[in-house]
């Protein structure tokens, strides 16, 4: 056995011929992995069946498509725009395009920062015991039905509430917040951060548990307060992830879902109460179904979504190294 | 008979970095063969390749007389120890033992046995029925063995088994692998990062660097002839000394080793192996061992600049020009003052010194009998 | 030495801030749990009271009369069964779906993953809509059946994706090159290794798709015709929503009927959400069980 280490000749080898090695390779590893398609065969199934087919079915949104039509047939009437082009004109276009702006745009501005300030908050906490049993309390209703929640609206703010209870037994008159456009917004907001702040808030605090106790402990030799550790350490930390739950807000402004806003309607507060979401199902699905118009308007605004989380991403891309892909 | 044979061995990653350049190898049956190198020089990818952990790009693997290429690893008759222990953490160490011979259908009675056989050579009845986060790293470390040993594979490997003990732990296991060796009596791949540990286990220590087999040989043979300056460093403790600009003569015949202006006549066999590689007058790296320093006499000099001692021995850092020089002096041969800030002369046994070609890097002198045998020139066989 | 202890204490800046950030912190608490106290004490005051305005800190004239009567109420213990049976059938499938596509997606052998995992992040952002869904729901024959509250919901990607995580993050490569070597197959692989190892992340996942299942009403409200088959959910939207409207009767028997109403509310509440709340601390376990623990070293 003489010396192996031939640094020259090392790399002649790769030119051999490989053909039917190679093939006889990629089918071997084939085999190997082949259950890993078994595996994931029924998602793929549940997904193709589930999200793909509705996507594909949003070819009605193009056709003047009647309940029990066939997608693609020999009778299939084609219009092309015409359907968004009605929606542009519908007298409700920027009532809802509005109502859904503003509904998203207040959330944002509350429901961002709240998460982000409570994981501070409970991060700087002395006690980690107290910390982790306010985590507890705070994430609790998140897993509480939205029919409950809005329920429990009712509860309070409803005409026989608890606000209005108290009102009345000091002589005022009871009051149907749930009848004044004023109050839906609120309402709304409010109670969907009552249930969330602290579930947002799980992911900002798993990110500060991995903060290096060492950092605080030099920054504390460099006397530093409390509070400023939290400015340049604390906050430091969660920033990524900051972005990159920014930018999926952002992706996500138009893209309020209709089955809170459905249970919290009322004919008082329809004005405002009506987003482009809840006018989709009831387009499309009661009273007189107009399914091709119904998939066009929720076309239109789940494009609106993609091109904002496209910008967002790609903004965020540009001035930092934070983004989703 | 369980012969390995590695020919040609080649790995190439899907992103076409080269993490293996044709290793060959033939591990003779019950041989204990080390596979030693930095980190990144392709071990432990050799070693998987023999696993069937990771695919051959090219090569052939022979393990008793058998092409097993494209064996699966369980059909090698192969069993391995890993670094991190591997072991599954949901099972109690008899489940551990016993998971392997379950899998291949082994009667209940049959495995029962063999797991109690190997518990008690490794000194682990007691801990059958824990998981494995109960025990200590040591005990551990017992089990990833057991585990492999229940099978009786043909071919043992292991992967850096003692890389996550402490040192007095290492030591000791490093002892116990010794014994175990003796028990279980099959062929032994062994990777590892640590140059004592190779030297001490090893029947044949392998010496990669970047993918590439530097040299392969017995413990005494890679320390007292080092195939180029890579090996040379790599193996033995305290590192070995370098001098460079350093020259090789040759005067009435007789080659002679320049090293800082003094000249040492070299012995018979540098004569021999010198002549024999055909060595002309040239730029050198000498090198020379710190235990083979002889301090108080001779014509090199250098200045102290840290003396430490250590018991037995002075381990000294002196600087002799450019270069740090590195002593190990036993006590009982000192007759030099060796305190700090001292100037002493040095020297060395010519026969110890190391003559490393200053352009390719590899030892003028490194001799093989095969080779001197059939009066070829050995350092054109092979280029660095 | 005295010097010395003082420069461990918290300056007095620190000080105002702990208490600060405490006391905000009790009051989101408050927030928190005044509504849910509220609920529990009305639940059992006198409805009388509780419309008077003087069920505010602790329940007045305690009856249990809204528990009576939602017993005999027959749809909420129908809507209750439904709902586990879903919930069940959901969890099971669920996890048969998820866990293994989960580890499937993990392995970087996995061929063609590159294309899966497109596959699996388009509907993450794109969707055909509400009517594409129902039209699939009805060509596919599941109006109706409570097969239309189930199957959409046996596969979230979002679970799907951090099945797969915690396979890429918590399963030590070590140990599945350890089981090939000792001769197992990917599925024994599977069935042996990694789901023992995973019970953290499979309970985390059933507990997500059980809460998704109980709490949903609206796949029920738009597929399911037969109030016979109507989820909790539903039932409860009934009491809770529309109910104020409904009430039919003269005299006695309105305010009667209004009363009972109006307690029944505040019964149903706890009646449904109690199950849920009652689970997650239970489960909450599971998050923090580091099962990996003790099998790998750094």
């Amino acid at each position: 056995m003489v010396l192996a280490a031939k640094k020259d000749s090392g790399t002649s080898r790769t030119d051999l011929p490989q053909g039917p090695v190679f093939q006889n390779k990629k089918l071997k590893a084939f085999k190997e992995n082949a259950p890993f398609l078994i595996m994931i065969f029924p998602a793929v199934l549940v997904v193709f069946l589930f999200n793909y087919l509705p996507i594909y079915g949003v070819l009605i949104a193009f056709q003047d498509f009647m309940p029990g039509d066939k997608i693609l047939s020999d009778t299939t009437i084609w219009v092309g725009f015409d359907n968004f082009k009605r929606f542009f004109s519908d007298p409700q276009f920027w009532p809802l395009m509005k109502n859904t702006f503003l509904i998203c745009i207040y959330g944002f501005i509350i429901g961002f920062p709240l998460p982000i300030l409570v994981s501070l908050m409970l991060n700087s906490l002395k006690g980690k015991k107290t910390a982790k049993f306010l985590q507890t309390i705070f994430t609790a209703p998140h897993f509480i039905s939205l029919v409950v929640l809005v329920g429990m609206l009712t509860l309070f703010f409803g005409r026989y509430g608890l606000v209005n209870n108290l009102v009345a037994s000091g002589g005022g008159e009871r009051y149907s917040y749930f009848l004044e456009t004023g109050a839906f917004r609120p309402l709304y907001i409010l109670s969907s951060n009552w249930q969330d702040f602290g579930w947002s808030a799980v992911i900002y605090i798993a990110a500060l548990s991995n903060v290096d106790p060492q950092q605080h402990e030099a920054a504390i030799l460099d006397g530093a307060t409390r509070f400023q550790r939290v400015i340049h350490v604390d906050l430091p930390a969660i920033m990524p992830m900051i972005s990159v739950m920014l930018i999926m807000s952002i992706g996500g402004l138009m893209g309020v879902g209709y089955e809170k806003a459905l249970l919290m309607q009322t004919d008082g507060n329809l004005a405002v109460s009506e987003l482009v979401s809840t006018y989709v199902y009831k387009r499309g699905l009661t009273g007189v179904p107009d399914q091709a118009y119904a998939t066009a308007i929720g076309l239109f605004n789940s494009i609106i979504n993609v091109v904002l989380l496209i910008i967002a991403n790609t903004t965020s891309k540009k001035f930092s190294e934070n983004s989703l892909w | 008979m369980s012969e390995v044979i590695l020919k040609g061995l080649k790995k190439v990653y899907d992103n076409k970095v080269t993490a293996v350049h044709d290793v060959n190898l033939q591990i003779a049956d019950k041989e204990f063969i080390v596979l030693v190198g930095p980190s990144g020089c392709g071990k432990s990818t050799t070693l998987r390749m023999v696993a069937g952990l990771e695919e051959i790009s090219d090569g052939e693997l022979y393990i008793d007389n058998r092409l097993v290429n494209d064996v699966a690893p369980k059909d090698r008759d192969i069993a391995m120890v890993f670094q991190n222990y591997a072991l599954y953490p949901h099972m109690t160490v008899y489940d551990n033992l016993a998971f392997a011979l379950k899998l291949r259908k082994t009667p209940k009675a049959d495995i029962d046995k063999k797991v109690r056989e190997v518990a008690e050579i490794l000194d682990i009845t007691q801990y059958l029925e824990r998981k494995p986060k109960a025990l200590s790293g040591g005990q551990r470390q017992r089990v990833a063995i057991g585990r492999a040993m229940v099978r009786d594979p043909k071919v043992f490997l292991m992967d850096e088994p003692l890389s996550n003990l402490d040192a007095k732990l290492r030591n000791q296991m490093r002892a116990e692998i010794i014994k175990l060796r003796s028990r279980i009596n099959t062929t032994f791949m062994y990777v590892t990062h640590d140059q004592t540990e190779a030297m001490t286990l090893g029947d044949r220590i392998v010496i990669m660097k970047d993918g590439y087999v530097n040299q392969i040989g017995t413990p005494q043979e890679v320390f007292n002839r080092p195939v180029n300056l890579f090996v040379a460093g790599f193996i033995g403790m305290p590192v070995m000394n370098f001098f460079d600009n350093c020259r090789l003569l040759k005067e009435n015949g007789k080659y002679l080793a320049e090293i800082r202006g003094v000249k040492f006549l070299l012995s018979d066999f540098q004569q021999k192996a010198l002549t024999q590689n055909r060595a002309e007058p040239c730029e050198i790296v000498a090198g020379i061992r710190p235990q083979h320093v002889t301090v108080g006499e001779g014509e090199l000099s250098a200045k102290i600049e840290v003396s430490e001692m250590m018991g037995s021995e002075y381990n000294i850092h002196a600087r002799c020009g450019t270069d740090e020089v590195v002593m190990l002096i036993p006590t009982i041969d000192l007759t030099a003052d060796v305190s700090m800030g001292k100037t002493v002369t040095f020297t060395t046994k010519p026969s110890l010194i190391q003559l490393f070609d200053k352009e390719s890097g590899h030892n003028l002198i490194w001799y093989d009998e095969e080779s001197a045998a059939n009066d070829a020139p050995v350092c054109k066989t092979y280029t660095f | 030495m005295k010097k010395r202890k003082n420069a461990l204490r918290d300056t007095l800046g620190d000080k105002i801030f702990y208490i600060i950030n405490g006391f905000f912190l009790l009051l989101l608490a408050l927030i928190i749990l005044y509504p849910l106290y509220f609920i529990i004490i009305a639940s059992i005051s006198d409805p009388d009271a509780v419309l008077g305005g003087e069920v505010v800190l602790y329940p007045v004239r305690v009856t249990l009369e809204g528990f009576q009567k939602i017993m005999e109420r027959s749809d909420v213990w129908r809507g209750y069964l439904n709902t586990i049976i879903y919930t069940a059938l959901t969890v099971v499938l669920a996890l048969a779906v998820t866990v293994p596509a989960g580890w499937a997606l993990s392995r970087k052998t996995l061929p063609g993953k590159k294309l899966f995992m497109i596959y699996f992040i388009i509907p993450m952002f794109f969707g055909g809509g509400l009517i594409p869904f129902y039209n699939v729901m009805s060509s596919l024959g599941l109006i109706n059946t409570m097969w239309a509250v189930i199957l959409p919901a046996i596969l979230s990607v979002w679970n799907l994706f951090m099945t797969k995580t915690f396979f890429e993050s918590s399963i030590p490569n070590g140990l599945i090159e350890a089981a090939k070597i000792d001769g197992a197959g990917q599925f024994r692989i599977f069935t042996s290794v990694v789901i023992p190892l995973s019970k953290a992340v499979i309970a985390v996942m059933a507990l997500y798709y059980a809460v998704g299942q109980w709490n949903s009403y609206f796949n029920a409200m738009i597929f399911l015709q037969d109030e016979s088959k109507y989820p909790l959910q539903l039932v409860l939207k009934e009491i809770l929503i529309a109910s104020e409207s409904t009430v039919g009767g003269s005299g006695e028997t309105i305010l009667q009927q209004f009363r009972m109403a109006n307690l029944l509310k505040y019964v149903s509440v706890i009646v449904s959400s109690l199950p849920v709340l009652c689970l997650y601390p239970f489960v909450q376990k599971y998050f923090a069980q580091g099962v990996m623990i003790g099998s790998l070293k750094e």
